[in-house]
């Protein structure tokens, strides 16, 4: 078995991270409040990666995400992904050189795959990670775009098998309907997942407390699991979550 | 140039950013740059990348990187720390993409990672890896014979019988973690991106 990851997501829009439940956002504070509370930039963090998406519902600035993107990853020693509205070889390209060593993509997967395959060309397989965000309906598990705003014609299974044809190296999967509920992963996904998956599978969307990771770590299906939940891990919560899933069992890299 | 100035050759791939963050961190001078003449002069340099092998050997050449490094090694005994497709590229050759050369400062070619026995491992091979390194490497004092380092990859350097030191790490083969070549050196990890123990082995390359 390989050695597994704790991940945590960062929702920004507009200069403020945000909490969100079943994908409507709510502010929680700016840099200022993440250092105090999360404190990325110091050396050591309890997490084996950062995910920071521009979840903006108005028209994004590009600029300004990427410049408050570098301030948030100054001394932070740890890889970050971060996406949002990714529609351009250039656009990806200013991520990466604000810190990011991988880029996410989400909407483009389906509505602009030939920009997934030249980033792929440019960037390689192992620095793109396709978001999927479904939707849980009559047993059915759809993928969405745009934020979730629009479903896509595409059940889990089926944009899986489009990620397989593009250069993704992860798959970074959601489910909606748990999505900041704190209620636990949707572990049921899991089933609708082609058998053998042979790109690593990050899951989130329900992560209320360290059990819940523990649950989620533990299944041979999953190499990751993130959390969005800014509210539940402050302070030495994410530390505290990574000790008690080493002791339960689950390999993790040990920072301590 | 001064003294603890750091060049990081920017070949327009890669996060130049962190790496040049780690190296301010540790008390270091970092110049990003693509001057053929910083990159020459310099004492210290460092070769970042993510990407395919293919395309930035391609760069590399036409923009004649690859003599301004030459140069700086040997007129200047410069020390080299490739870094991720950095360490890739100063191997023999890559099959990433098709075959292509690559800078041949090492002997060793680079290989799509393969899984040597029926179980299946997926690619990349991303997250933290156990690395056991020969205890004469430089840039590992300091640390445990066997510490974990932050891999994102889905090709490897093929370990050869020759007159480098290796540091090893596992994912379906056994693969090349690090390299030792004289003023030469590689991580296949990311320094910049395994806290702790990252910032150690940037910090010993940098002291050399």
């Amino acid at each position: 078995m390989t050695t597994k990851r704790l991940i945590f997501t960062l929702l920004y829009d507009s200069g403020s991270f945000m909490l969100s439940r079943n994908f409507r956002l709510q502010r929680v504070g700016n840099l200022k409040w993440l250092e105090e509370n999360y404190g990325f930039g110091k050396v050591g963090s309890a997490i084996d990666e950062l995910i920071v998406l521009d979840v903006s519902r108005q028209p994004r600035n590009i600029e300004r995400f990427c410049e408050d993107l570098k301030l948030l990853t100054l001394d932070c020693f740890a890889p970050i992904a971060a996406g949002g509205g990714v529609r351009s070889v250039d656009h990806a390209r200013l991520l990466l050189r604000s810190g990011a060593d991988k880029v996410v993509v989400n909407t483009a997967i389906y509505d602009q795959p030939e920009l997934v395959e030249n980033l792929g060309k440019e960037f390689g397989a192992q620095c793109l990670v396709a978001s999927i965000d479904c939707e849980h309906n009559n047993g059915m598990f759809v993928a969405t775009k745009k934020n979730s705003f629009e479903l896509t014609n595409h059940t889990l299974a089926d944009s899986i098998k489009i990620c397989a044809r593009l250069p993704i190296g992860e798959i970074y999967l959601n489910s909606i309907a748990r999505d900041g509920t704190g209620n636990g992963l949707h572990l049921e996904i899991l089933d609708h997942l082609p058998a053998n998956l042979t790109t690593p599978l990050i899951l989130m969307g329900g992560v209320g407390n360290s059990k819940h990771i523990v649950e989620g770590l533990r299944d041979s299906r999953v190499d990751a699991v993130a959390t969005a939940n800014l509210l539940n891990f402050m302070g030495d919560g994410l530390s505290r979550a990574r000790r008690n899933a080493i002791n339960e069992g689950i390999d993790l890299a040990n920072f301590d | 140039m001064a003294d603890r100035a750091v060049v990081i050759v920017d070949y327009g791939m890669g996060n130049l950013w962190s790496v040049a963050s780690a190296v301010k961190h540790l008390g270091f001078e970092p110049i990003v740059s693509s001057d053929l003449e910083s990159i020459s002069t310099a004492d210290t340099l460092i070769l970042p990348g993510v990407g395919s092998f293919n395309r930035a050997m391609q760069t590399i050449r036409s923009s004649e990187i690859d003599k301004a490094i030459g140069e700086a090694l040997h007129a200047n005994e410069a020390k080299l720390l490739g870094i991720c497709l950095g360490m890739q590229l100063l191997g023999r050759s890559s099959m990433e993409d098709g075959f292509s050369d690559g800078l041949g400062l090492v002997d060793n070619e680079v290989k799509k990672i393969t899984s040597v026995s029926d179980q299946q491992v997926k690619i990349p091979n991303i997250g933290f890896r156990e690395v056991q390194a020969d205890e004469e490497m430089k840039i590992f004092g300091g640390l445990e014979t066997r510490s974990q380092f932050y891999f994102v990859h889905s090709f490897c350097m093929q370990i050869l019988d020759d007159r480098s030191k290796y540091a090893i790490a596992h994912h379906g083969q056994t693969f090349v973690a690090a390299i030792e070549s004289g003023r030469v050196f590689g991580t296949q990890f990311h320094p910049e991106k395994s806290q702790k123990n990252g910032l150690k082995v940037l910090q010993n390359f940098l002291n050399l």
